[in-house]
């Protein structure tokens, strides 16, 4: 009932006369209408304004994005994904507060470390537990096993605590790891163009012999450059949201969720989480806003008499290439294929032997990892605050809803849609409108075009 | 069609014209037209997905109506919003019950028996207003016991038979029972069997959608065999469940 | 063998025996839970003093105002609105505005003066926030569920937008100072005690109205709505119109509690009237009990204790006091969510 927003309720009846398709024609000529005589009044603040609009657009792209998969998979709203977007930027300011000394100085906190090693080792617990162990415990020792995992999760944790108390030497920590990934990764989407069809062990040899080369190459590169520990940060950052989310879904939404009556419920839920994490984001942290360390340097670049960062360029591309992996992801492998089916009916899913809460569980830890990048991106671009998770939060909803929800390419339409109109919205007014005019872009859309601009299927 | 019910010189409690409505490219309801004697219990039966539940909602508002006309009473109606269905003089049961699942059965009971315009609700005790009618309904169901219960709390029979009673609490000419008997122990059936002709005694108009042929051959005098949203045969009961096609519908495919 | 314990836990087995003393307790848990909550707050106020009660008193009075209005709305309709601390702002502003002295003023030129009394400004601000909820009731009345909480979101922002740039009668951040105590026949309310009296007696005031409304039919009507809307209107009740009428009549109570709050500090800004504290409503109503007027009592005055006591708590320092009510309130939520979705006294579950 609740997948589609616009059949429950989208009949628009104040007249006859006032039918949804000359309503649309007149928004949008008038839209047209609004943009020419921008245009027309000022050329060069036009570009900037559009510049402006598509480097906001993309962070709320990117945040409509994550938020489109937990939504088009669960059909709730999780608020606390607004969390996940300060965690992200709140972990970049910590693994880099010792490198530029803010305010009181080192901000170095032995709490957290234990806190989010704690975190990931409970993570990695479950992860080798639902995983590995079902697949290993016929052909070894069950004891054996569950203490080689035990050991595992535990070293894990103290390998994350180890990790956040030395941001110096991230590259030499940190590296390997990401040179780990990206081999995996290498290899995997070698595997997805090479041998699809038919898999030969030649194509397998080359696909691992470069993916090898381009992990080891990471990680040297990693480690002889003392400047890669910001970026290698905004990796930690998205891993420990997503660990964050992966553990809030599997200990208390999954519960919730069994014997939530209505989607409300949920929302409340989330609702508590959000204020609990923002808070205590806030006690640690103070509540006040934060700069991040600029990436890319600091100069703009300009031209036509607008200016646009680097780091904002590297932003905008960023976005689409995480869309196109998304993309990759949901249409092309057969957890993608897994996850649609949930969204469609998770009874149904369920009945053809799909494992529907492991897959739900990795979706809420990718959403929350594609929120704190989000929460990263527009902290590097305008600095970081507690609040700021809600702000995007609710950002990424609209951007969601006015492209349609549940579906991806909308999502990132949705984002640059809402970025853009923000942007020209405050041509003629004071810039903090931007809010209000989000969410009047909202009410518009969900009165005329309930089902955003492109429903899911 | 309607030509054999006209001949017994008898005024139609509900009349349906070229009644349409339109699923995306799916014909739920494909011109319907029929006529419903008044008084008496009519069946519509037919296989499923060939929009028995589809009529009866459209017949109470709670479907819009693309295309056709509904006859309700001697006014001709193209839109039927479910708030006025009472005032044309229908109301109905859903087939999967539809209860107010926290309030309590006596809640449950009175919401339909009280004023109407928001005025006149504001100005009217809870505790008071017509409860001899409510308590008259709920004995007469068998759960004035049970009174002060939420709805969620009862079994699954039960919940049909209040259901039914909220129905009954209706001063209407016509009642819709979509699937009143689906799933109930033959005690209970029992019990909405003789509610059911209590009604008619009443001289009310029914109609209920049903498959089994035994309910429906006992209770009804009149019957419409639906398939693809198109009437497939209409009649007295024992001579339209004989024919051929009828059977063919029901067993075929 | 652990869902076996489970389902025959001990306290289970225990309360399950009718007439035993666990029995007891369950079935009379909702009026033990209010005299334990009144209980501890009496003595917890005054453990520390009559001034303190007096300020707890009074706060919690006016959030309890906030409270009993909302839950008209979530508890009893089922629309779960965050948009209320915009008709709380209309209330606070339109008393502001209207009661202002040229005297006191501290940008002058900026702003025409009314100075009215408080008693004329109230009934003016409840019209106001009753035409405004016509108008963005009209809109809400297409949305449900989820979508009818991102859309009282929004509103929420945009009231807060409003109060923050439209200058000529807000004034912007800078805010409205030195708002006159209300006075009726000579009789000045600027004592604390006197004010605590006065919101007292319109607390008692709404929540009469809102036990009139909801022990109405109407108020069994909108429960119906809240339970299933579609089934309700086959019954011939137009549930816009019944939703529209609480909305407003909630509107306006709301700004009744506006009103007195911007009376008893003397001072307004927009900053008081952010999304956060719509959510702080929702938790107040929660926590206390959907659908349950006593809930909301309760719930608001656990709030105020929560907020206030935490002051008292030694190893905290003061600035992170703010934030460490915000995360206790945020794990209390979650935790009612677990285990007691109907709040301390209420029966209705979300």
């Amino acid at each position: 009932m609740l997948k589609y927003l616009g059949a429950r309720d989208g009949r628009w009846s104040v007249s006859g006369l006032l039918t949804q398709r000359s309503l649309s024609v007149l928004l949008i000529a008038g839209a047209v209408f609004y943009v020419v005589l921008i245009l027309a009044q000022d050329p060069q603040k036009f570009l900037q304004f559009t510049l402006n609009g598509i480097v906001i657009g993309a962070i709320y792209a990117m945040v409509a994005m994550g938020f489109t998969l937990v939504y088009g998979t669960v059909w709730f709203f999780d608020l606390s994904y607004g969390a996940m977007a300060t965690i992200g930027g709140y972990t970049v300011f910590y693994l880099s507060g010792q490198q530029r000394t803010i305010g009181r100085g080192s901000i170095h906190n032995t709490a957290v470390d234990i806190f989010v090693g704690a975190l990931v080792a409970g993570v990695v617990a479950w992860v080798l537990y639902t995983w590995l162990y079902p697949n290993l415990r016929n052909r070894f020792d069950r004891r054996l096993l569950l203490a080689s995992g035990f050991v595992l999760s535990i070293l894990a944790g103290g390998y994350t605590g180890f990790l956040l108390s030395q941001p110096l030497s991230l590259n030499l920590i940190f590296g390997p790891v990401v040179g780990v990934m990206v081999a995996i990764l290498a290899v995997w989407l070698l595997h997805l163009a090479l041998g699809r069809p038919k898999t030969t062990s030649l194509k397998m040899a080359v696909a691992a012999t470069v993916g090898l080369a381009l992990g080891a190459y990471t990680a040297l590169l990693l480690a002889v450059t003392p400047g890669a520990n910001l970026y290698l940060s905004w990796v930690v950052g998205a891993a420990i949201a997503g660990a964050t989310g992966l553990a809030l879904y599997r200990g208390l939404y999954f519960y919730l969720r069994r014997r939530a009556s209505s989607p409300l419920i949920m929302l409340v839920g989330s609702l508590g989480v959000l204020l609990t994490l923002t808070a205590l984001v806030s006690i640690v942290f103070s509540p006040d806003g934060r700069p991040l360390p600029p990436p890319f340097g600091e100069t703009p670049w300009r031209f036509w008499g607008a200016s646009i960062k680097p780091f904002q360029v590297f932003n905008i591309g960023f976005t689409f290439v995480v869309f196109a992996g998304l993309v990759l992801l949901l249409f092309r492998t057969s957890f993608g294929k897994a996850v649609r089916a949930i969204g469609d009916d998770e009874e149904v899913a369920r009945i053809v032997g799909i494992n529907a809460p492991v897959i739900i569980a990795v979706i809420f830890a990718l959403g929350a990892a594609i929120a704190a990048t989000g929460g990263i991106l527009l902290g590097e671009d305008l600095g970081i605050k507690p609040t700021n998770g809600l702000v995007l939060l609710l950002k990424g909803w609209v951007a969601a809803v006015v492209g349609g929800i549940g579906n991806i390419y909308g999502a990132i339409l949705g984002g640059f849609v809402l970025g853009m109109v923000e942007n020209y919205g405050v041509w003629f007014i004071p810039a903090a409108w931007k809010d209000a005019i989000a969410f009047g872009l909202l009410i518009l859309f969900l009165s005329f075009w309930s089902r955003g601009l492109l429903p899911r299927k | 069609m309607s030509s054999s019910a006209a001949e017994r010189g008898q005024e139609y409690a509900l009349e349906t014209k070229g009644l349409l409505k339109q699923f995306a490219s799916v014909k739920a309801i494909n011109h319907l037209t029929i006529a419903v004697p008044r008084g008496g219990i009519t069946s519509i039966v037919g296989p499923n997905g060939s929009g028995k539940s589809t009529l009866i909602n459209m017949l109470s508002g709670t479907l819009p109506i693309d295309e056709g006309m509904v006859v309700l009473d001697g006014t001709a109606l193209r839109v039927i919003k479910p708030y006025d269905s009472p005032s044309h003089g229908v109301t109905r049961t859903f087939q999967e019950v539809r209860l107010f699942d926290q309030m309590s059965l006596w809640d449950n009971m009175l919401v339909v028996l009280t004023k109407r315009n928001v005025l006149g609700a504001l100005l009217e005790r809870a505790g008071t207003a017509h409860s001899s009618r409510a308590q008259e309904l709920l004995e007469m169901v068998g759960l004035w016991d049970k009174r002060a219960a939420f709805a969620e709390e009862l079994s699954y029979g039960q919940r049909k038979l209040l259901e039914i009673a909220r129905a009954l609490a209706m001063d209407v000419k016509l009642y819709l029972f979509d699937e009143p008997f689906a799933g109930l122990f033959p005690a209970v059936l029992e019990k909405v069997k003789v509610l059911l002709q209590d009604l008619k005694k009443e001289g009310k108009t029914i109609i209920f959608i049903e498959h089994n042929m035994d309910l429906i051959r006992e209770l009804s005098d009149y019957i419409f065999v639906l398939d693809s949203g198109e009437l497939l045969a209409e009649g007295e009961v024992h001579e339209v469940l004989a024919r051929p096609e009828v059977i063919e519908a029901y067993l075929g495919t | 063998m652990i869902e076996k314990l489970k389902a025959v836990s001990p306290w289970r087995r225990f309360t399950a025996q009718p007439g035993n003393v666990g029995a007891a307790l369950r079935k009379n848990s909702q009026f033990l839970i209010t005299l334990a909550v009144i209980a501890l707050a009496a003595t917890f106020m005054l453990s520390q003093g009559s001034g303190f009660a007096v300020r707890v008193i009074q706060l919690s009075a006016i959030f309890a105002i906030l409270a009993v209005s909302l839950n008209l709305v979530i508890g009893y309709t089922g629309l779960l609105s965050l948009a209320h601390v915009g008709f709380f702002g209309i209330g606070a502003y339109s008393v502001a505005v209207l009661t202002t002295h040229p005297a006191y003023e501290q940008v002058p030129g900026h702003i025409r003066y009314f100075d009215w009394p408080f008693f004329a400004a109230l009934p003016v601000g409840m019209l106001v926030a009753g035409v405004v909820a016509l108008f963005v009731g009209g809109v809400l009345s297409r949305f449900r569920d989820d979508i009818f909480v991102l859309v009282t979101f929004g509103l929420a922002v945009i009231a807060h937008r409003v109060f923050l740039f439209w200058l000529p009668v807000t004034r912007g951040a800078f805010g409205i100072h030195a708002i006159e105590k209300p006075s009726i026949f000579g009789f000045v309310f600027d004592g604390k005690t006197e004010f605590m009296l006065l919101t007292l007696g319109f607390l008692a005031l709404v929540v009469f109205v809102s036990w009139l409304v909801v022990s109405s039919s109407f108020g069994r009507v909108l429960m119906a709505i809240r339970e299933d809307e579609g089934a309700i209107e086959v019954f011939g009740y137009k549930a816009r119109n019944y939703k529209l009428t609480i909305w407003v009549i909630s509107a306006m109570m709301a700004a009744v509690a506006g009103g007195l709050s911007a009376s008893e500090q003397t001072y307004i800004d927009p900053q008081s009237f952010v999304l956060l504290e719509s959510i702080f409503l929702v938790c107040i109503v929660i926590l206390g009990g959907l659908a349950s007027l006593v809930g909301s009592l309760l719930g608001a005055l656990v709030f105020v204790l929560l907020m206030e006591g935490m002051r008292f708590i030694d190893f905290i320092p003061d600035a992170l006091v703010g934030q460490g009510r915000l995360a206790i309130l945020g794990i209390l939520i979650v935790l009612l969510m677990v285990f007691r979705p109907q709040g301390l006294v209420g029966r209705y579950k979300l």
